[in-house]
């Protein structure tokens, strides 16, 4: 499903961004998508919607980054958002244990629709505020590690840690799409048309909401 | 020494409770565990049965290609070759785009022209695969003209499948009454439609196009146009009048009414997947007979091109299928709308600073306004391609307001440098889609999706089509009394 690898030496990749409302979310991934150089990176959309591109090791890579809404009565449709993603980036405030076990929520959500495809990244942010940690950080590891995802300590305030995050992600990403290709061996070829096939196949808009409501906690 | 005593009782309890706690915390992840890893073995084998039917349809196809579907797609190109020996302007444009191999207009340029070749094979197949469309479509939706959609359906609904003549088991486990094509034809058009449908089974049996369809897609067009302004039909009471609804257990009707959903829903895919073979197949033509047009973004082009083509005369019929399956959709969106026609973005969750204080000050207009105004032009086009256009304009005119009523605000502060997340965004669209007063937006975001491009899913119009899904699904879940908002959360 969720194969980025494109024909030639790009790899396209959906990242779907979870956190609560006052994680702090959007400053982190505005402070990813801002370039010293170039500050035209943020698209039309702010930070809802945001691309980059990268170069890793010779290999391209675009980066489509989508913001969900925390709130939970948008949850309803959030599978839909998270629908051929290649990695999810969920982030917490490590002064506050609530968004902690949000993140946990979600989780436990993306592994359920997703299954091992995606690549987890749970993230604690404003480690600038270390003195009123509510969330241990032997926790946030060892509970990370039980999932299958990486755990990432940053600060949008500082602005550490986030460069290595999504570096680190898209690394991760490529991986995984290569162990895809290699799996799929010459049916890399797959065209869009006989993706087309599956779309009518699969009717997931109608049947995930029901699975994906079970998230309030 | 009691209190030294109790202390030390206490400090025991303590530790006891503490280990306590953690055992539990432990179980409660080891549960967790199991869950996910049941869940995640639960995912896998779902994706590889879908995986395997997916293969297995893609094969079947496939093997009916090599057949029937590669002689057709033999004498196509047949036709094509015959057709160029005959016109000079395939060559001329040929010619000159080898000339100009980097000139984007020369492509488009060709591709309007070639569309507006009635005689070309690919436009005749155009028409053909519209014919069929619009056959699928027409017993459906005609019947859905009679009746206002609002009214509960009735068990003599059900007859309405398409293609009597072949009966499918679907067909007469539903109804299986009046499968006669004149009883849901109206009579001024039911003499034309008839006969060439014949031509058309006549023309599926030999696959050889030899029927000229251009008069009977004038009737298309005709049929099509007067849908836009008025019911077509008074005529076809007939049929009601064989049974009488109130006569039926309450019982039978619901199960009726199922029934007929499901096979209103499975007609639907079908007719999805017709477009989307109809639409591959005329691709391919079109780039066997212009080679020239095989790069990238002349695909790209050429694809737009032909879908707005085939949409175009077909879309009002197809998003009255669509507005059939979804109606319960429509009607929970049309029962919020008009709970909240009057609300403001603060009952939505729209945080204060993202909308003027005195928004009642402001005679005539609401915030927002301006993005509302561009949600409602959705409707006006007839091609999907253009839609999703209008959704991203949309957000992006919503994320423009927003930055300014927050400048607003912000006057005496340095501006900040947050932007519109989607925390903010989703509250606004779904101000906006209350705002916007249309439940046909529903059945429209739900076509979308069937005919949004592979490779824009993953970008902004995929973004935006999602959020617009997103926001309409929470206008439909809205309850009265459910707002304001900070009874929400």
């Amino acid at each position: 499903m969720a194969a980025g690898g494109a024909g030639g030496k790009t790899y396209s990749f959906k990242v779907v961004l979870l956190g609560e409302g006052c994680v702090g979310k959007t400053s982190m991934v505005l402070r990813y998508c801002e370039n010293k150089f170039n500050d035209k990176h943020i698209t039309t959309l702010q930070a809802s919607f945001l691309t980059k591109k990268l170069n890793i090791t010779g290999k391209r890579v675009n980066l489509a980054i989508w913001d969900t809404a925390g709130q939970e009565r948008f949850h309803a449709l959030g599978p839909i958002y998270y629908r051929d993603s290649n990695g999810a980036v969920l982030v917490y405030d490590v002064t506050d244990e609530d968004s902690f076990q949000k993140v946990k929520n979600w989780v436990k959500e993306l592994r359920k629709m997703l299954g091992n495809d995606i690549c987890l990244c749970i993230v604690g942010n404003k480690i600038d505020l270390d003195k009123d940690r509510h969330v241990s950080v032997e926790d946030a590891e060892s509970y990370a590690e039980s999932v299958g995802a990486k755990h990432y300590h940053t600060s949008a305030k500082l602005n550490k840690g986030i460069e290595e995050l999504f570096l680190d992600l898209c690394k991760r990403m490529m991986e995984t799409a290569q162990a895809e290709e290699r799996l799929k061996g010459n049916g890399a070829s797959q065209s869009a048309s006989s993706r087309r096939g599956v779309q009518i196949v699969d009717d997931e808009p109608q049947a995930t909401p029901a699975g994906g409501c079970c998230s309030s906690g | 020494m009691i209190p030294k005593m109790r202390q030390v009782e206490l400090r025991a309890y303590w530790r006891k409770l503490k280990a306590f706690v953690k055992t539990l915390s432990l179980q409660r992840q080891m549960m967790e565990n199991l869950i996910i890893a049941k869940a995640r073995q639960d995912a896998l084998q779902r994706k590889m049965e879908e995986r395997r039917l997916r293969l297995q349809e893609e094969a079947n196809r496939r093997f009916s290609a090599s057949g029937a579907e590669e002689q057709e797609q033999r004498i196509l190109y047949t036709n094509v070759l015959e057709y160029e020996q005959d016109h000079d302007w395939p060559k001329l444009w040929k010619a000159n785009m080898k000339k100009n191999p980097d000139d984007v207009t020369l492509v488009s340029g060709l591709v309007s022209y070639l569309l507006s070749r009635a005689d070309h094979p690919v436009v005749k197949l155009l028409r053909k695969h519209q014919y069929r469309v619009y056959n699928r479509l027409y017993p459906i939706v005609s019947k859905g003209l009679v009746q206002s959609p609002p009214r509960p359906l009735t068990p003599s609904r059900s007859t309405h499948l398409p293609h009597p003549e072949k009966k499918t088991t679907r067909g007469s486990s539903v109804g299986g009454q009046s499968f006669s094509t004149a009883s849901y034809l109206s009579p001024s058009l039911s003499h034309d439609h008839s006969t060439n449908y014949e031509d058309e089974v006549e023309e599926e049996l030999h696959s050889q196009a030899t029927v000229d369809r251009e008069n009977s897609f004038e009737d298309l067009e005709q049929f099509l146009t007067q849908l836009d302004w008025a019911p077509l039909h008074s005529s076809t009471e007939d049929s009601e009048g064989t049974c009488d609804p109130s006569l039926q257990p309450e019982q039978d009707e619901g199960s009726l009414q199922e029934l007929e959903m499901r096979a209103l829903t499975e007609h639907l895919k079908a007719v999805v997947k017709d477009i989307h073979i109809a639409i591959d197949q005329l691709l391919s033509l079109c780039l066997l007979s212009f080679e020239c047009l095989n790069t990238a973004n002349s695909k790209d082009l050429c694809l737009a091109s032909i879908e707005e083509a085939f949409f175009t005369p077909l879309w009002s019929a197809l998003v009255a299928l669509f507005r059939r399956v979804y109606r319960e959709r429509e009607q929970a969106f049309e029962t919020s709308m008009k709970l909240y026609q009057d609300v403001s973005p603060g009952d939505v969750g729209v945080p204060s600073k993202l909308f003027p204080e005195d928004s009642d000050a402001q005679q005539g207009s609401y915030p927002y306004e301006s993005a509302v105004q561009e949600l409602k032009l959705l409707l006006k086009d007839c091609c999907p391609q253009r839609k999703l256009e209008c959704i991203v304009r949309t957000l992006r005119l919503i994320c423009a307001c927003a930055e300014d009523y927050r400048c607003l605000h912000d006057v005496d502060s340095t501006p900040k440098t947050a932007a519109i997340g989607a925390d903010d965004l989703l509250p606004i669209l779904s101000f906006v889609a209350l705002r916007c007063q249309c439940p046909q937006l529903v059945s429209e975001c739900a076509a979308l999706e069937e005919f949004i491009h592979e490779g824009y899913l993953i970008g902004e119009e995929g973004y935006c089509l999602t959020s617009m899904q997103s926001a309409l699904a929470y206008v439909e879940s809205l309850q009265p009394e459910q707002l304001p908002a900070h009874k929400l959360v």
